[in-house]
């Protein structure tokens, strides 16, 4: 120990050597050497591994091994090299070596002193990793809005193609993966990042390094992907269900790799906010004073740790087939594709969760500011998402009903899955219970409630019919379920999501949010999302099948009503993008507790501080002490005077 | 509170380094977690195919087609034998003795290393390729698994000898070396239930084999 460093103004803390200026390696790199990395790094491995293992190499079946093999070292190639050239490796050399981070280290690492290039580095401050989510999540849902415009476009057009059959098998494959990937990291990424640990009263999440990997990987994750519609695309929808898979072009694999890196993205980020949760909250935040919306990160953050490697494995395997030769998936030599689809729905379905639940939870927390009073019954909600978590774990068959896999299995699954709308309806009582004789603020972020609790009826509903193995008999592969999913993951997820960022927006930018334009887009978008999916719905009940291009004429009334629609709604998310942009650009200065709201992240300065807060917080009360103490006392306190009034009337 | 008596901190937060051991055993613990359910997966595929036997075709062809038992017990039990190595040296250092840590991580990396090759040549000997049939490629991916794990403990064990030679961990704050006896704990019970899938879910006990399309990759 050769020096001291004061940290927190608390104490003096002694300090390992210092091995050259602050950040060593990381002083170097910036996202502009992390692309020089992955771009080079795949150029070689491309090079070299064209020397060895020809383009035209097939092996006895005549699959093209080479070709494959070459694209997945290539991909692979460049996430390593993006991640070298970044500097994600330096720690784990510098730990290696014993050349431990000392406090300046690691204020440098947090982007002191860097200004606006530090949202270009391997930065580990909670905070700016929360905005490198958000405008990640951000330029997704631009790609994956864009290609459903171009989807909508074909299918609004009846009376001609407008693409080629296999770009538009493409685009719904992209378009599904693109809007996955978005929706699962809008609101667990930027809030659960920015917000979550000034939430808690931390300084910082538990594993800051592991935070910007956990981004990094995921930026990584994505050109693969994207690169995959110039390589022949994804035919096979977002699911791509073997043998399919297998037999696709190369562009497969580009879904592939971005599965396998993104799962590792998942996996560090469930690591790294389930540990902050449940070591950092500060003094006095006991479990029953947590705000709602740490309990739903830490339900999602659950179900994405224990369920994501099942969806990684699934992909692992089947690139393994295509580029290694195994037979997981080929029932020829012994493969199954029910192995594949088991894998594939034992995340497949949790992740609906994984993205709704910490929507609903932002949602529940915003509706007690904007009630002023406390949320109706805390341990339903608790109830609610450990049900979820719990019974998410179970319900997978539900997809394979039709596939022929275990027929007798069906049952079991539909109660199951019926099962699950039970704690999901905790949570919707628990919005109905809290807008009870509520007198609401109606703000902008209050009107994202409305709109969700309206949407998830909608699509909870429609759910349980497909829950049932009967209905989903006639229904499945329909139009009817791509607008039921619509409904969850859009009307209730995205819905959410943009309420709960409209509310934090003033934390996390400094700014204000323009209202008057973000509610014009809102409603716009909220509208013309009835439009397109309820029209959707009827498409689907007259037996329309997804998927295609060419349908019967008897469809084509629904689809433009949808067409239309889907244009409103690219309008409308528009106009919200543009109060997106304008006020973190020139919106009013926000204060520091804009909503009077009493969770800790409000109760520290904008722009919060690189340490969040200047001497960490001790909780002494529940975050949802408004007004009236409990409305059951309340409504019980009122009966008792009406009981009174009426016995001395008597 | 006198120096000698301060609990040691740690350099970047200011915290007692035991609050941060807590906090790491924690996210170890969800590694561990998060990469059962990988493992789980390989161990589902293998069982999975075993028991449907589709086509007939889990086992390769050709005679003495199955791989051989002793690689897969010998690697477990190279990787038992290094684990044991690293806890005897945790222990060490936990009552003060840094060279029985330095001793211990270094017996534990070599042991490793060599469990490691031994993986490696495994995979390259096997009597089929990756490609010959379900078994083939349920037993490769179980050993690549394998593989990575030790090639991860490689590094993990290097670089507690490492640390030790720095004067990184010392008996006040010696809660890495203990998260890596802990991972390797884990990878030991990872490796065993690959050798036991392999050893005993041979001949696939399902003689009336469905059979399905004649799709080829």
């Amino acid at each position: 120990m050769s020096q001291t460093a004061v940290i927190h103004e608390q104490m003096a803390v002694p300090q390992p050597k210092q091995h050259g200026k602050p950040g060593g390696f990381l002083a170097h790199t910036n996202i502009f050497t992390g692309l020089i990395g992955g771009v080079v790094a795949a150029g070689v491995t491309y090079f070299i591994g064209d020397k060895l293992v020809p383009w035209g190499t097939q092996n006895a079946d005549f699959s093209q091994v080479g070709l494959n093999a070459l694209v997945f070292c290539t991909f692979v190639a460049w996430v390593i090299g993006f991640m070298a050239g970044i500097g994600a490796f330096a720690g784990p050399i510098r730990w290696a070596l014993g050349h431990d981070l000392t406090h300046d280290d690691a204020e440098y690492m947090a982007g002191k002193g860097q200004g606006r290039m530090k949202y270009w580095k391997y930065t580990t401050d909670h905070k700016v990793v929360g905005i490198q989510y958000l405008v990640m999540a951000l330029v997704l849902f631009g790609f994956g809005g864009f290609f459903a415009m171009l989807i909508r476009t074909e299918l609004g057009a009846t009376w001609r193609e407008v693409f080629d059959p296999n770009f538009y098998n493409s685009l719904i494959g992209t378009h599904g993966i693109v809007m996955i990937i978005a929706m699962i990291i809008v609101v667990a990424g930027p809030l659960g990042n920015f917000i979550m640990p000034l939430m808690i009263g931390a300084r910082d999440m538990a594993f800051p390094r592991l935070n910007a990997l956990s981004f990094w990987l995921l930026f990584a994750a994505v050109p693969p992907l994207v690169l995959n519609l110039v390589m022949g695309g994804i035919r096979d929808g977002w699911t791509v269900y073997q043998p399919l898979g297998t037999q696709a072009p190369i562009g497969m694999i580009g879904y592939q790799v971005c599965i396998i890196t993104f799962a590792f993205s998942t996996g560090i980020a469930g690591v790294n906010l389930i540990t902050t949760i449940v070591t950092m909250r500060a003094r006095g935040m006991t479990w029953a004073r947590t705000p709602i919306f740490i309990i739903g990160t830490l339900a999602a953050a659950i179900m994405g740790l224990v369920w994501f490697p099942m969806f990684q494995y699934a992909q692992l395997l089947a690139a393994s087939d295509k580029v290694i030769g195994t037979s997981f998936y080929i029932p020829q030599s012994g493969g199954s594709v029910w192995l594949y689809e088991n894998l594939f729905w034992l995340l497949g379905h949790p992740e609906v969760y994984v993205i709704v639940v910490p929507a609903t939870a932002g949602i529940l927390e915003l509706m007690v500011v904007f009630l002023r009073k406390p949320l109706f019954s805390y341990k339903m909600a608790v109830a609610g998402f450990a049900g979820v978590v719990g019974i998410s774990a179970v319900v997978w068959v539900h997809h394979m009903y039709m596939t022929g896999f275990a027929p007798q299995a069906g049952y079991p699954f539909m109660l199951s899955t019926e099962l699950i709308s039970i704690p999901f309806g905790f949570l919707v009582l628990v919005m109905l219970g809290t807008l009870w004789r509520g007198k609401a603020w109606n703000r902008l972020p209050m009107m994202a409630v409305y709109a969700v609790i309206f949407d998830k009826i909608i699509g909870g509903i429609t759910g349980v019919y497909l829950s049932d193995v009967p209905v989903d008999q006639y229904m499945h592969g329909s139009m009817f379920v791509v607008a039921h999913f619509h409904y969850m993951l859009m009307g209730a997820g995205l819905f959410a999501a943009m309420g709960v960022i409209v509310y934090w927006f003033p934390k996390m930018t400094g700014r204000m949010f323009d209202e008057r334009i973000g509610k014009i887009g809102f409603w716009t978008a909220f509208l013309a999302f009835q439009v397109t999916f309820l029209s959707m719905f009827v498409a689907g009940l007259q037996g329309m099948p997804r998927r295609v291009l060419q349908f019967d004429n008897a469809f084509d009334i629904s689809n433009w009503i949808s067409t239309i629609g889907a244009y409103c709604i690219g309008i409308g998310m528009l106009i919200f993008l543009y109060a997106v942009i304008t006020s973190w650009r020139n919106g009013k200065v926000a204060p520091s507790n804009p909503w009077g709201a009493k969770t800790l992240e409000w109760q520290t300065e904008t722009p919060v501080p690189l340490e969040n807060f200047p001497v960490l917080p001790v909780v002494t009360s529940d975050p949802y002490g408004y007004g009236i103490p409990d409305p059951y006392l309340k409504v019980e306190e009122e009966l008792d005077q009406d009981d009174n009034e009426t016995v001395g009337a008597r | 509170m006198s120096a000698q008596t301060s609990p040691a901190l740690y350099p970047t937060t200011g915290e007692p380094v035991a609050v941060n051991a807590r906090r790491n055993r924690l996210g170890l613990w969800l590694c561990i977690i998060s990469d059962a359910t990988g493992v789980v997966a390989l161990l589902i595929a293998y069982m999975y195919l075993w028991s449907l036997n589709v086509n007939n075709a889990w086992a390769p062809k050709g005679k003495n087609h199955w791989a051989l038992d002793w690689p897969f017990w010998a690697i477990v039990a190279g990787t038992v034998l290094g684990t044991i190595c690293m806890w005897w040296g945790v222990k060490g250092i936990a009552k003060g003795h840094t060279g029985r840590l330095m001793a211990g991580a270094l017996l534990s990396s070599l042991i490793i290393l060599v469990a490691f090759v031994g993986q490696i040549i495994q995979l390259s000997t096997f009597p089929f390729g990756p490609g010959d049939g379900a078994y083939a490629s349920a037993t490769f991916w179980l050993a690549i698994g394998t593989a990575i794990h030790l090639s991860l403990l490689t590094f993990l064990t290097t670089a507690i000898v490492g640390r030790t030679r720095a004067g990184r961990i010392t008996q006040e704050n010696h809660s890495h070396a203990r998260l890596v006896a802990m991972w390797m704990t884990y990878v030991c019970v990872a490796a065993l239930l690959g050798a036991i899938f392999t050893t005993v879910m041979k001949e696939s006990p399902n003689s009336n084999a469905p059979t399905f399309g004649t799709f080829q990759n």
